[in-house]
């Protein structure tokens, strides 16, 4: 049974001139750590929104299954700023999940950040610390919307295996514009392209790589590249 | 900042002093209109002694009412930050009774209390707090939706925290607005005196109205400028300070 299943979604938002979905149809088979890629405005923000329960007002069917929690966060999200990013992580975080946080911090490289406060630091360093506080949270599904911009690339291949290897029973769906990102790390990803082109949605399978070394032949990623330029 | 301002209002006052007197001069004005400028500092020598003291009776009315004002005006505003049933009554009731003149309500009040030290509070306190109100109000009922998403989201988020990081992130222009809100203050008290009070330095531009002696009340523009201003000083000091430690 998919745990997202989309199905002849028509949205509009009300101050636009076009629709933004029509017919749109998906659906995402396991949990793991799947991809929603396509061009700037073509509505991967907005899906996301709907999938966490954040927009309504669309027609269609769009349901989640086996998974009450679902969390989005993306990368122009603050801290507040009267405390210490250390303090703040310390005070979202469920006792369960202390010892992941610890890990969490040294994997992404966060120790230096502890002890500012989060205006100051970088917007690699924001981004990392957003997407912390969400990890040590208690969710089903995590959709991380350009979580790790500005995040420099080898760092971002750490984080995104380190993802995985912690939470191999979660759900992620993460939108990016890196396309060999998405590519090598995804295990599946739902292209979606403008309204005019049907199907809108368009599911590839990526290589689903667990670690930072080149996995497999490069003609298989180069494969996937080709399929999801293709379906753009 | 001592000194900008008070040069500041040093230089209005002698302008408009001056654009006086040349009104006088220009349109041949008897001086029982106009008196001449030693007239002006005659009286000003006489009375700025008995002034200086209604200006400070008046000036500590009107700290007290700007206290209260601002006690007030953010507990209602705190109030009516969430998005209950009481918030839309408060912000609904705020929003109605502002748009009325309050100042017109003034001689009930003093009908009711007669015309000592609690009608002229209340009337100051009524004329500051609600322009108060509205900012504080409009303040925390505008989510930061950068910062507060993730604690709505996961389930964090509660009231206390929510006017937390609203106050937090508009300090500026809240510490802006007590600060503007001085004035406000003062102004509420001069009006009760004016009105209907028997002290502070609005009741002797009263009795110097009735007189129709002109240097009197020029005298008192004077010492009402000169207190407003180191009011408004100390005001910014303190808004600064607070500014300075919530941003540190």
């Amino acid at each position: 049974m998919p745990i997202i299943r989309c199905r002849n979604l028509h949205y509009r938002y009300p101050e636009g001139d076009s629709p933004l979905f029509e017919n749109l149809q998906f659906e995402i088979r396991s949990r793991g750590f799947h991809a929603i890629f396509g061009h700037s405005g073509t509505g991967k923000t907005t899906l996301a929104r709907m999938i966490a329960g954040e927009l309504n007002g669309f027609e269609g069917n769009l349901v989640i299954e086996g998974a009450k929690t679902v969390f989005y966060t993306h990368n122009m999200e603050r801290l507040p700023g009267w405390a210490d990013v250390g303090e703040l992580l310390r005070t979202v975080t469920p006792t369960a999940a202390r010892n992941d946080l610890d890990r969490l911090i040294e994997t992404f490289g966060l120790q230096a950040c502890l002890h500012s406060r989060f205006a100051r630091l970088s917007l690699g360093q924001k981004n990392r610390v957003n997407l912390t506080r969400y990890l040590v949270q208690p969710f089903d599904i995590l959709i991380m919307d350009e979580s790790l911009a500005n995040v420099d690339e080898t760092t971002r291949s750490i984080i995104l295996t380190e993802i995985k290897s912690i939470y191999p029973d979660r759900c992620f769906l993460y939108i990016s514009h890196n396309m060999i990102e998405v590519s090598r790390y995804c295990r599946e990803i739902v292209v979606i392209r403008s309204p005019q082109k049907q199907p809108q949605a368009v599911c590839l399978t990526g290589m689903d790589a667990m670690s930072t070394d080149v996995v497999g032949p490069s003609t298989a990623l180069e494969q996937v590249l080709l399929e999801i330029a293709h379906a753009t | 900042m001592l000194r900008n301002r008070m040069v500041q209002f040093l230089l209005l006052y002698v302008l408009a002093l001056a654009g006086l007197l040349g009104l006088k001069y220009g349109l041949g004005l008897s001086d029982y209109i106009i008196p001449p400028f030693l007239e002006i500092c005659r009286t000003g020598l006489d009375v700025t002694p008995r002034y200086v003291a209604h200006v400070l009776n008046t000036l500590s009315i009107a700290i007290l009412g700007h206290a209260i004002s601002l006690l007030l005006a953010f507990a209602i505003g705190m109030l009516a930050a969430g998005k209950s049933a009481i918030a839309a009554l408060v912000k609904t009731a705020a929003y109605n009774v502002q748009s009325y003149p309050i100042v017109a309500v003034a001689p009930i009040i003093f009908i009711l209390l007669g015309d000592g030290l609690l009608s002229r509070l209340i009337i100051s306190v009524m004329i500051c707090y609600f322009p108060l109100l509205l900012t504080v109000m409009g303040v925390l009922s505008e989510p930061v939706e950068d910062i507060e998403h993730f604690y709505r989201m996961t389930g964090h988020i509660c009231w206390g925290l929510q006017v937390r990081v609203r106050m937090f992130e508009n300090i500026g222009k809240l510490t802006t607005v007590a600060v503007g809100s001085a004035t406000m203050a003062m102004v509420g008290t001069i009006v009760s005196e004016f009105i209907a009070s028997n002290a502070g330095i609005g009741y002797s531009i009263r009795v110097a109205l009735y007189q129709s002696d002109m240097a009197k009340i020029i005298t008192a523009l004077l010492w009402i400028g000169v207190a407003t201003s180191l009011y408004l000083i100390l005001v910014e000091w303190i808004g600064n300070l607070i500014h300075r430690r919530v941003a540190a």
